[in-house]
């Protein structure tokens, strides 16, 4: 039905298969890390599998395999599809897709070995960084050139805010890894001393703004009026949130480093706008979720779209509560307890995995043009998913609150009431709980995997 | 709306895309709208209150006068008011450690926050509560227990306040290469023994005999040590080399203590400086620490 001639998924089907296996592996690492925390012994004693460089495996693995293949999956459907035309280059697609995961291939063999610019979300060393920018370029060409061939009269939404994403992320990534080699795996920043803080948290910030959630609206914006057959609720909301948020979220890097060597208007101004983002935030929640009004009735019965307006949901909540810690005040509590740590996972496994989940089942449906193998199974992933996360979320609330509490608890003498190490041995439980809450999330995704795998199996043969 | 419509009575924009995809012509939701206005309304009423706008010279400091480091000195006054009545008597020179243990009230508020202080300085050496570090092997070293009356640089409050402020370095002979196998088995034993309430007679020689062990240079005739050499006392049931008994006690013999430049295998038993010399802590606070360790069970 989809007149094969028309448009080109080749690349988008790899790209599809490759982020649902990413999904495990990256979730893996992160069940495994979770586990280190909460019993020590699982580090092995061998430096390369410390806490400390499988970390950053975990992240790159969850944000830069699963998210980027997820996105470039969706980004090369959708915008095929909204204009009406075929990919620009099919082959350069493939160059995206070869080079993205060279580049993880890469990541894999340098973290585990120490080599690391250790700067958060950007590790990878400056050849690694080279490599990222020249793939992701092509990734940008493609979609602009595509954009550019459209037979439709006006850009949908969707890619608004994936051309947005495109153009904050290049910029990012480039100023972000600046530096200097003295060696092949070995670089030295640009930037120095609380200017390099800022840099770092401008660029770890609008990772998060830009990429998980530009990027991840623009999935939203397509896939969720695709799978319920609805129309966006409205358009009005759909501009105003989208210029809100690009102008407003390049600002809010500073509230990573309230009460640091930052000038106070940095720290104040990031905070500001923090707060002022969350209703722009609402926006595309409540755009999405209205999309649905009329007809509620399809979640009984329609599993993908669970997942999506769950995600939505997430969204919203962890929208209202980033801006919330950004605040001096609940900063002062928040900053470097697990309370972040839960935040961030409310809205990546919450969010980002959520509505990712949605996109691929609905994407392998029509890559195969075949029905899900088992849609009881992705109602048995969609609950593992939640509950995997609200156990996840919920362990590190308590345990970040109570770390916050109790490292600011003074007594009647005016000294502190516990020792660093009272507060590491109070987490244990937490630790465990989250362990837990991981494993359940991870195991959802190892369900994903088989559904698709025999999804995919039971397609009928089509013509490569 | 255009004429092919295909989505007709439903107020969309007349836009379609990939068949199915359109916007309706909604307003966004009147809260949200009101919450849109309040933001930004928000943004400039904080931008005139606090520190928030680069300008060419230095950036507008905002009508409240807030700063971070005026923050941060507040609430640092408020918290030395409170500490100062006992803080200034602990500062004050003249104030001994021990003067410290003899005033209830001072002790009191030493121990509570010098609990902090052994936290973050002591108890990744000497565990949590003084509680020490036992080996984990035979070869490693451990660190001792603090928590109990077994001092092998004394238990006075004098002396714990030196050991904090100058470091501890041990020192042992190595006799694997000056006695026969035989030989350091036979002091292994009699130290094992010793510390049984017995003895060993050949170990017992050895230890007397100037030429061979001659150890009771170092660990006194009675074998209890010497608190002016950090020597330990090898009578009672505490083992500095944790987890003790004859393995240990061979090891030690053979590679003596402190001795790594010469023999990698040699003890370590270094406890490093607080005060001037090292980690340069305040003389006030190595008092509340010799107090708080002096408390912790075997203060003498």
């Amino acid at each position: 039905m989809e007149a094969a001639e028309k448009y080109d998924f080749s690349a988008v089907r790899w790209f599809s298969v490759a982020a649902v296996i990413y999904l495990v592996v990256g979730t893996l690492v992160g069940f495994y890390i979770a586990a280190e925390l909460a019993w020590p012994v699982l580090n092995l004693d061998l430096p390369y599998t410390t806490f400390g460089r499988l970390r950053p495996l975990h992240t790159n693995a969850v944000i830069f395999a699963f998210g980027g293949c997820t996105l470039m999956a969706t980004a090369f459907y959708s915008v095929q599809r909204t204009c009406g035309t075929r990919i620009w280059s099919p082959k350069m697609a493939w160059f995206t897709f070869w080079g993205w995961n060279l580049v993880i291939v890469a990541a894999v063999i340098t973290l585990p070995l120490g080599i690391t610019q250790g700067k958060e979300y950007a590790e990878l060393e400056w050849p690694i960084d080279l490599a990222i920018a020249v793939v992701w370029l092509s990734f940008f060409l493609n979609f602009v050139m595509t954009l550019v061939n459209k037979k439709t009269s006006h850009i949908y939404v969707s890619n608004w805010f994936f051309l947005g994403m495109l153009v904050m992320i290049t910029y990012l990534h480039v100023v972000n890894s600046l530096a200097i080699p003295v060696s092949l795996f070995k670089s030295y920043s640009l930037f120095s001393g609380v200017q390099d803080a800022m840099i770092q948290w401008w660029w770890g910030h609008n990772a998060v703004g830009f990429y998980l959630t530009a990027g991840f609206l623009g999935i939203m914006y397509y896939f969720v009026p695709k799978q319920a057959n609805r129309p966006i609720y409205s358009y009005r909301l759909s501009v105003i949130h989208f210029w809100a948020l690009m102008f407003g979220y390049v600002w809010l890097g500073a509230h990573h480093l309230q009460y640091t060597a930052l000038p106070d208007w940095t720290g104040s101004l990031g905070a500001a706008v923090s707060l002022a983002m969350i209703i722009p935030s609402w926006g595309g929640a409540v755009n999405g979720m209205m999309t649905l009004s009329g007809a509620w009735d399809k979640l009984r019965d329609d599993y993908i779209l669970r997942f999506m307006i769950v995600s939505l949901a997430f969204y919203a909540m962890s929208t209202f509560e980033g801006p919330v810690m950004s605040v001096k005040t609940v900063n002062a509590l928040s900053h470097y307890t697990d309370w972040t740590i839960g935040h961030v996972h409310s809205g990546a496994l919450g969010w980002v995995a959520m509505v990712a989940a949605g996109a691929l089942y609905h994407l392998i449906e029509r890559l195969w043009n075949v029905k899900m193998y088992s849609a009881k199974l992705v109602n048995t992933h969609f609950w593992m998913a939640t509950i995997g996360t609200v156990v996840y979320i919920t362990a590190m609330w308590v345990s970040g609150i109570m770390q916050g509490l109790m490292w600011r608890d003074y007594d009647e003498f005016g000294t502190l009431s516990y020792t660093f190490a009272e507060s590491v041995a109070a987490m244990v439980p937490y630790y465990k709980m989250r362990a837990v809450g991981g494993l359940i999330f991870w195991l959802g995704g190892v369900v994903m995997l088989y559904n698709v795998v025999m999804t995919i199996r039971k397609a009928p043969a089509r013509a490569a | 709306m255009s004429e092919n419509n295909p989505f007709p009575n439903e107020n969309n924009t007349g836009h379609f895309w990939d068949d199915n995809l359109r916007e309706l012509s909604n307003d966004p939701p009147g809260w949200w709208r009101i919450g849109f206005h309040a933001s930004w309304i928000f943004c400039i009423i904080y931008f005139i209150l606090y520190p928030a706008l680069p300008t060419l010279s230095g950036y507008t400091t905002g009508t409240l006068g807030w700063t971070q480091v005026g923050e941060y000195n507040e609430d640092l006054a408020a918290i030395d008011q409170v500490r100062s009545k006992w803080e200034d008597q602990i500062n004050d020179p003249n104030v001994t450690a021990a003067m410290i243990v003899a005033d209830d009230e001072l002790r009191n508020y030493t121990i509570r926050s010098a609990k902090v202080l052994f936290g973050d300085y002591c108890s990744a050496c000497h565990g949590a509560g003084g509680a020490g570090n036992a080996a984990m092997s035979v070869s490693e070293s451990g660190y001792p227990v603090l928590a109990d009356d077994d001092w092998l640089y004394g238990g006075t409050i004098e002396q714990i306040q030196t050991t904090i402020t100058n470091g501890r370095k041990g020192i042992m002979t190595p006799y694997g290469a000056r006695l026969s196998a035989e030989e350091i088995d036979d002091l292994a034993q009699h130290v094992v023994a010793l510390s049984e309430g017995g003895e060993h007679a050949a170990g017992k020689a050895l230890f007397m005999e100037p030429t061979k062990g001659g150890c009771f240079a170092c660990h006194g005739m009675d074998a209890k040590g010497m608190s002016a050499l950090g020597s330990a006392n090898l009578t009672d049931v505490v083992w500095r080399f944790s987890p003790g008994g004859l393995e240990s006690a061979r090891h030690t013999i053979t590679h003596g203590v402190n001795g790594e430049l010469m023999d990698p295998q040699s003890r370590n038993a270094v406890m490093p400086a607080f005060g001037p010399l090292g980690k340069n802590l305040s003389e006030g606070t190595i008092k509340k620490l010799a107090v708080y360790v002096h408390q912790l069970g075997g203060g003498q």
